[in-house]
């Protein structure tokens, strides 16, 4: 074993340094993160101080960002919020310097493995904010704590161990076997069970077989694969290692959408230094095993998200489902053998395969094993990436982890699996999370993006809106999909519009039904599901613009009356400045008035209304 | 096979076939549009749902996405099914802008049919149309996007039959439509399959545009009249005028399996062209002027009969046709040999390669020649060797790329030129040798071959009769890999794999085109080609076969039909007292008694040297065809009589004496013999043009006139004749040819044992040609895809798509001559000049300038003399 030594890390962090840790994710990046770094940077030389800055991927608090972590030797690790760079000196000379914790921006501390023994008082620990309670971290473990851009933070926090465990230790065999007794289902949205898909793969004989990632993640509102891949880019890169071992694959791709630049850089990154450390390429860890894995990066289409479709994109064609049988794993890419699994399913392969079959399915329900990690957004407090057992209610996620709907205004549903998914009301707050129990709501796994709506969200709107994203994203192959959701589109607006009829609701119910019969793969199969269950659980806001011509959240624009709500308005006159034509009329003493002779309706006054005082 | 039921009926299909496919051949109807038999499956249109039963459970299922499995029970028509597919209909008929009264489809549409098969009722929707302007960029084929219903088939028949993939998916969505990269105007190979197989009428054939509708065409079958496949095509008359050329009545019709090229499809209009030759011409005074049969006849009969008093027979010359029917040209020669007394009857295609039919003979006698194109279809390897298939003869590289689709063929493409073959495959080999090393090459395959012991060399050895004269052959130094790759510029690696998929192929097409055929050493790389596939064959087991490319429709059979000096009918060789004696019998005439002369040169040498004073022409153009332009210009100036019978008055024509007008293959019934030898029937679509009259007949007219008696009333007398007394054709017969056609050589299988292979050793030392100073380019002559002769020369829309022959150079040497692409150049040898623009290109290599010969209006036989023909080219001012 020549190698051998490159199996131990290397420590490159100082211990008796100060660290100061940023969140460098895209949520990170978004919110500021350079700046931040580079003031800290600044700052740093400024003040004449030491530190080993970091920078590290999302740590779920998307709403937090920019988040900077704090550790001094000896003492936890320390969180701070929605840091900008002008409160970057009063940070690094207070708590650097002088080593107080600056409470003002502090939200949380966390101990460090080994390090961080000494504890600040009055601060709450990370684990045990309240967006955090709830949660069980088994695949972000390492998102948002390790420095995803060295593999040796990896390798230190327990990585590639499961990698040479089974390459010393297991046969192919032995690793399907396992992975099926932990019940893992693909993390996709399909819920394909991952040992039989890779004992599919495993039963054919080819010269060529391959493993793919798909990292193709389009959904709007989803962004677990891209925050895991930023954040932990080693774990996706052990889990496909040990999959093309089981599955015996010669090569694998990650197709990943070109959207995700950063994504896209850091596991680069990873793959070279996995490369360089005999993880990957040829004779992994000195055994006869050889995988390379190729970065395809896709043009966009979120059809190719599809697994077929994703194949050929890779093959250079257009990306177009095709008909199965032959199923992928008997005739997949360049029609070999070929497994197709999810970012987030790779992600909990060697966790698996470390703490055994045993121990993962005590996590989840009786079908849906494991943890599932969401992206929570919407009209949420805490929105975020959260990382929650199978079978937690939906009332768990949205109040205690997402911290409910801000501006006190109320829950009305929460659309779970983006546009194929469906959303689910108030009555389904306690119903539990798994594959089964969703699909039989009408929504779906999905990827897993959870957007939470209030009560002034239109569901008809809404359903317009991903129906609209759905017909936009069609391949165009087959007629139910490329013309039925137009169709569908059609008679939404026309409701949107005020000019529904009530057997349109009957038409639409049986158009889903037939879109996904007839579609021929799984976008235009699940095209319809926003459609549906919002006729299914919001029927009357349907009929309500159907029959009264009236829009209940005061959404569709064509539908505006354009009246004032005498008990809504604050008398802040705010509509009654915007107003091109002078068409209000009120003061601070009197409620806002307006006159219909004068109104153009432009709509204005309903867009600067903070109090949706006008409908 | 599979047994399943459908729809009650058991039946039995084989294993991987689709429900779709054993419904449709079992009679059962599945509403479908996007699936096509010689596709492959595609599962867009989502309207042959099924019920499908296995194992107790009910499902539904796409029925051309699921194969058949035993025991499966199949419910092609249930309440849900029909509900469902009705309402895909419905979608596609919200989308379709439902504009059926202006469309030529309307009467033929899958969709019409479809919609009314499932009695569809006024549907739940508004319209959602596309509003996408028609494209129309070239003289044949338009397409409007918004009556598309996306079933792909076009699409892939461009890809996987044509192989040209000009067409492919744009957008996404609802405005997803089928396109050229970049909107490009349409560059293909113009083979109208996407007409053929559209179920709507989005593709349209531009030539037929409003003339007929549908239900008026009367369809009649018959044999193409261009290239020597001799692929089925469907004549459309109306009011007994050509329509337009469909292939598509019968899911593969004939032995193009419905697949058609440019000419096939689109050049028909030269039938009812008005520059057709529609009365007889004499001249006077230095004109044609018309005239009538009976004083055109007169005047022939008195002009012949002087000729042969005064010279003897001898002194007249016939030249069949490669493109009349084989009655026309077993009537020609019979005349010529017995009326006219003379034994110079040839034809151009035997003046251009004399050893050609000997080759063919030979290879037909040691059981290696091919029997059926449709064969290629199981071919493991197929190797072209100077063979320009997709312009020579398209239809046969749409049977390779199927064989490469279906069977995964290897596919080795030898020739001087980098022809183009379009197709998706990885098992594509190139062997670009320098010209004059081909037979090299060969021998160094050979090689190869018995220096690895790829094949059993005791048996080859036991089974051929001089295996050691070979083998001293093969040990020249001249054949070291090394050297050989040299000389022929091929990498070793190249030539080493070429070898053995050769060698080690389950089953091999050796396919011999007329860059070899033609080529002045090609008789000599034909043998070499010939020991090589007797290797193989002896050395391993009969695997391998070999097709010798045939130009026109009946070059096979004009040579069979015996318009050679040297053979009767049949390949009986003249010289035979007893073959004289059985021929003599049998017409009761007798044979011309005058010693052969093919020592001084063919029927044009002759007439140079007023050996011959009388030239008859049947159906050919050689001022132009004939490759040496001067000689045969020399020959017709000093011929005292020339008559010429054809449907144009070409070049020829108008040197004639007397012109007498022909009928085309769709006025007359016959047959014509194609590549592989199979003999296949015309059918009389419609009556003859003018007073123009079928060769036979007018030969017969003749033959009275000069006081014989033929007593043929259909050309069905005629095949019975041959059927007789011509011994290959032995037990042709016109009602069994309706069917299937007679393949001459399958029967001679039968009958004979093919010979001990003999190997001919080609010991001559080759070299790579190389040029002369003040001529620096070699002139290399081939077909084209979109023009045959005088045929495609009268079809407008044909001169419309290609109106300019180009003279193709390599890009570096256009870039050391200063000349650009489109610039018009002088092309000089020695014996003459012609001007054309040029398009540089790196399909031919440096050295080299490629003209195609297809072009009629294109002297380039001004240029050729005997051998290779040396050129400079210079830019013209």
């Amino acid at each position: 074993m020549a190698k051998k030594k490159s199996l131990t890390a290397k420590k490159k962090v100082t211990p008796k340094r100060p660290m100061i840790i940023v969140g460098m994710g895209t949520c990170g990046l978004g919110a500021g993160a350079k700046a931040v770094l580079e003031s800290i940077e600044k700052e740093l030389k400024k003040q004449k101080q030491t530190a080993d800055v970091i920078s590290t991927g999302c740590i779920g608090l998307c709403s937090h960002e920019v988040l900077v972590d704090v550790a001094m030797p000896d003492y936890s690790r320390v969180t701070y919020s929605k840091v900008k760079p002008d409160i970057i000196p009063q940070i690094i000379e207070e708590h650097v310097g002088k080593g107080n914790v600056v409470k003002k921006y502090a939200i949380s501390q966390m101990p460090l493995n080994g390090r961080g023994v000494k504890q600040y008082r009055d601060l709450p620990l990370f684990d045990e904010l309240d967006q955090n309670k709830n949660q069980v971290k088994v695949v972000t473990k390492n998102c948002g704590i390790i420095n995803p851009e060295d593999i040796d933070e990896y390798i230190m926090s327990g990585g590639y161990k499961a990698l040479e465990k089974i390459l010393t230790k297991m046969t192919p065999k032995d690793v399907i076997t396992e992975i099926g007794k932990s019940g893992l289902r693909g993390r996709g949205g399909g819920g394909f069970d991952t040992g039989w898909k890779w004992e599919s793969t495993a039963k054919y004989v080819a010269d060529q077989k391959y493993i793919i990632c798909n990292a193709d993640e389009g959904d709007p509102g989803a962004f677990m694969d891209r925050s895991l891949m930023e954040g932990d880019p080693h774990a996706l890169l052990e889990g496909m290692v040990i999959g093309g071992y089981a599955t015996g694959s010669t090569s694998g791709y990650i197709y990943i959408r070109a959207e995700y630049p950063l994504a896209i850089e850091r596991l680069k990154i990873a793959i070279r230094q996995a490369k360089e450390r005999g993880y990957l390429g040829k004779n992994i860890l000195n055994t006869k095993y050889s995988l390379d894995i190729i970065i395809k990066e896709g043009a966009g289409a979120f059809v190719c998200g599809e697994s077929t479709a994703l194949q050929f994109s890779i093959e250079g064609k257009r990306g177009m489902p095709r008909t199965r049988p032959p199923q992928s794993v008997e005739a997949g890419l360049w029609d070999k053998p070929t497994c197709l699994n999810n970012v987030e399913t790779f992600a909990n392969v060697p966790i698996i395969i470390n703490q055994g079959a045993a121990w993962y399915s005590k996590i989840g329900t009786e079908k849906s094993k494991g943890t599932k990690i969401f992206a929570l957004t919407g009209n949420i407090k805490h929105a975020g990436l959260i990382e929650v057992p199978m079978g937690i209610t939906v009332r768990e996620i949205v109040f205690d982890i997402g911290g409910g709907v801000p501006k006190k205004k109320k829950f009305k549903a929460v659309q779970i699996g983006g546009p194929s998914g469906g959303c689910l009301p108030e009555s389904y707050l306690d119903s539990p999370i798994d594959y089964e129990s969703l699909k039989s709501a009408g929504a779906m796994m999905g990827s897993g993006s959870l957007v939470v709506v209030d009560e002034t969200t239109c569901m008809v709107d809404m359903a317009r809106f991903f129906l609209d994203f759905c017909t936009n994203e069609s391949c165009g192959k087959c007629p139910p999909c490329r013309v039925g959701t137009v169709l569908m589109l059609d008679i939404l607006n026309r409701i949107t519009q005020g000019e529904g009829k009530e057997e349109d609701l009957d038409v639409l119910e049986k158009m889903s039904d037939e879109v996904r019969t007839m579609s021929l793969c799984g976008l235009g199969q699940s095209a319809p599901n926003p459609v549906k269950s919002t006729i299914r659980y919001f029927r009357d806001e349907y009929l309500a613009h159907i029959r009264d011509k009236e829009c209940p959240t005061a959404t569709c624009v064509a539908l505006h009356k354009y009246t004032v709500i005498s008990d809504k308005c604050t008398k802040c006159t705010l509509c009654i400045k915007n107003c091109p034509v002078d068409a209000i009329s009120g003061s601070r003493e009197e409620a806002a008035f307006i006159d219909k002779e004068k109104c153009i309706e432009c709509n204005l006054c309903y867009d600067k209304c903070n109090f949706m005082a006008i409908k | 096979m599979i047994n399943l039921k459908i729809d009650n009926k058991v039946v039995s299909v084989p294993k991987g076939t689709n429900i779709f496919k054993a419904a449709k051949d079992n009679g059962i109807y599945i509403p479908g549009l996007c699936y096509h038999p010689k596709l492959t499956q595609y599962g867009g249109c989502r309207l042959c749902m099924v019920e499908v039963t296995e194992r107790g459970r009910s499902r539904h299922r796409f029925s051309c996405a699921q194969p058949v499995a035993e025991g499966m029970v199949v419910k092609t028509k249930t309440p849900e099914t029909e509900k469902y597919t009705k309402s895909v209909m419905e979608y596609l008929l919200a989308h379709h802008p439902l504009d059926c009264p202006t469309c030529d489809k309307s009467g033929e549409c899958g969709l019409q049919e479809v919609t009314h098969d499932l009695k569809l009722k006024p549907g739940r929707f508004k319209s959602a149309r596309l509003d996408e302007p028609m494209r129309r960029d070239n003289p044949l084929l338009e397409y409007n996007s918004n009556r598309c219903i996306l079933c792909s088939r076009c699409v892939k028949v461009c890809k996987e039959i044509a192989g040209v993939a000009a067409i492919d998916y744009q957008n996404r969505g609802f405005k997803t439509v089928i396109g050229t990269a970049f909107d490009k105007p349409l560059d293909c190979s113009f083979c109208g399959g996407c007409v053929s197989v559209c179920p709507t009428g989005s593709w349209q054939d531009r030539t037929l545009k409003f003339k007929a509708r549908p239900w008026e065409l009367k369809k009649t079958p018959t044999i193409c009249t261009y290239c020597a496949v001799g692929c089925s095509l469907v004549i459309n008359t109306k009011d007994k005028e050509v329509m337009r050329v469909t292939a598509d009545e019968n899911i593969n019709l004939g032995i193009n399996e419905s697949n058609l090229c440019v000419k096939g499809k689109f050049g028909h209009e030269f039938i009812n062209s008005d520059k057709r030759i529609k009365t007889p011409l004499i001249k006077k005074g230095g004109k044609l002027r018309p005239a009538s049969w009976e004083d055109a006849l007169e005047h022939i009969s008195n002009r012949f009969r002087e000729i042969i008093e005064k010279s003897g027979g001898n002194a007249i010359g016939g030249i069949g046709s490669e493109k009349c029917t084989n009655e026309d040209n077993y009537l020609f020669q019979k005349l010529c040999r017995t009326v006219l007394g003379t034994n110079n009857v040839d034809n151009i295609s035997n003046m251009k390669s004399p050893s050609l039919n000997r080759l063919i003979n030979n290879s037909v006698a040691y059981g290696m020649a091919s029997t059926s194109l449709e064969g290629i279809e199981n071919a493991d390897t197929v190797f072209f060797v100077g063979a320009d298939i997709s312009e020579a003869h398209p239809v046969v590289g749409s049977m390779v790329r199927k064989a490469i689709r279906v069977n995964k063929t290897k596919v080795i493409i030898a020739n001087v030129r980098n022809v183009e073959f379009g197709c998706e495959t990885k098992n594509l080999l190139r062997l670009n040798y320098k010209l004059g090393t081909q037979t090299t090459l060969i021998n160094a395959m050979m090689k190869v071959i018995v220096d690895e012991k790829l094949v059993n060399l005791k048996k080859a050895a036991d089974k051929t009769e001089n295996f050691n004269e070979l083998l001293s052959s093969l040990r020249s130094s001249e054949l070291g890999i090394k050297k050989v790759s040299k000389a022929t510029n091929i990498p070793e690696d190249s030539i080493n794999a070429a070898a053995t998929s050769i060698a080690k192929a389950g089953n091999c097409y050796v396919i011999c085109g007329k860059d070899i055929e033609e080529d002045p050493s090609g008789e000599e790389t034909i043998e070499a080609l010939m020991n090589l596939c007797a290797l193989v064959n002896k050395g391993d087991s009969d695997k391998v076969s070999i097709v010798f490319s045939r130009e026109n429709n009946n070059s096979q059979g004009v040579n069979d039909m015996g318009v050679v000096p040297e053979f009767l009918p049949g390949y009986l060789d003249i010289n035979d007292p007893e073959n004289r004696e059985v021929v003599e019998g049998a017409w009761g005439a007798k044979l011309s008694s005058d010693p052969l002369e093919q020592k001084s040169g063919d029927i044009f040498d002759r007439a140079v040297k007023k050996k011959i004073k009388a030239l008859y022409v049947m159906g050919e153009n050689p001022i132009v065809n004939y490759p040496n332009g001067k000689k045969v210009k020399d020959a017709f100036k000093k011929a005292e009589f020339i008559v010429v019978q054809d449907s144009f008055l070409t070049e020829t024509a108008q040197l004639a004496d007397v012109v007498l007008p022909s009928s085309t293959f769709v006025e007359k019934g016959g047959t014509f013999t194609n590549m592989v030898m199979t003999v296949q029937r015309l059918h009389k679509a419609i009556p003859q043009v003018g007073d123009s009259k079928p060769d036979w007949q007018i030969i017969c007219a003749l033959a009275e006139k000069m006081g014989h008696e033929y007593h043929y009333t259909t050309s069905k007398d005629i095949v019975d004749e041959i059927g007789k007394g011509v011994p290959i054709y032995e037990g042709i017969e016109v009602n069994r040819l309706r069917r299937k056609g007679f393949h001459w050589i399958l029967s001679l299988y039968y009958k004979t044992k093919a010979e001990r292979y003999q190997f001919e050793i080609t010991s001559k030392k080759t070299s790579a040609i190389k040029s002369n100073k003040k001529y620096p380019f070699i002139l290399l002559t081939g077909s084209s895809l979109r023009h045959q002769g005088t045929y495609s020369r009268y079809s407008e829309s044909l001169v419309s798509l290609a109106s300019e022959c180009f003279v193709e150079i390599n890009r570096k040497d256009a870039k050391k001559a200063k000349i650009t692409d489109g610039d018009n150049v002088k092309i000089e040898s020695a014996q003459g000049n012609i001007k054309l623009n040029v398009k540089t290109t790196s399909r031919v290599p440096e050295g080299v300038a490629f003209i195609s010969e297809d072009y009629e209006w294109v002297p380039v036989n001004n240029l050729r003399g005997d051998g290779y023909t040396n050129v400079k080219i210079s830019k013209t001012k």
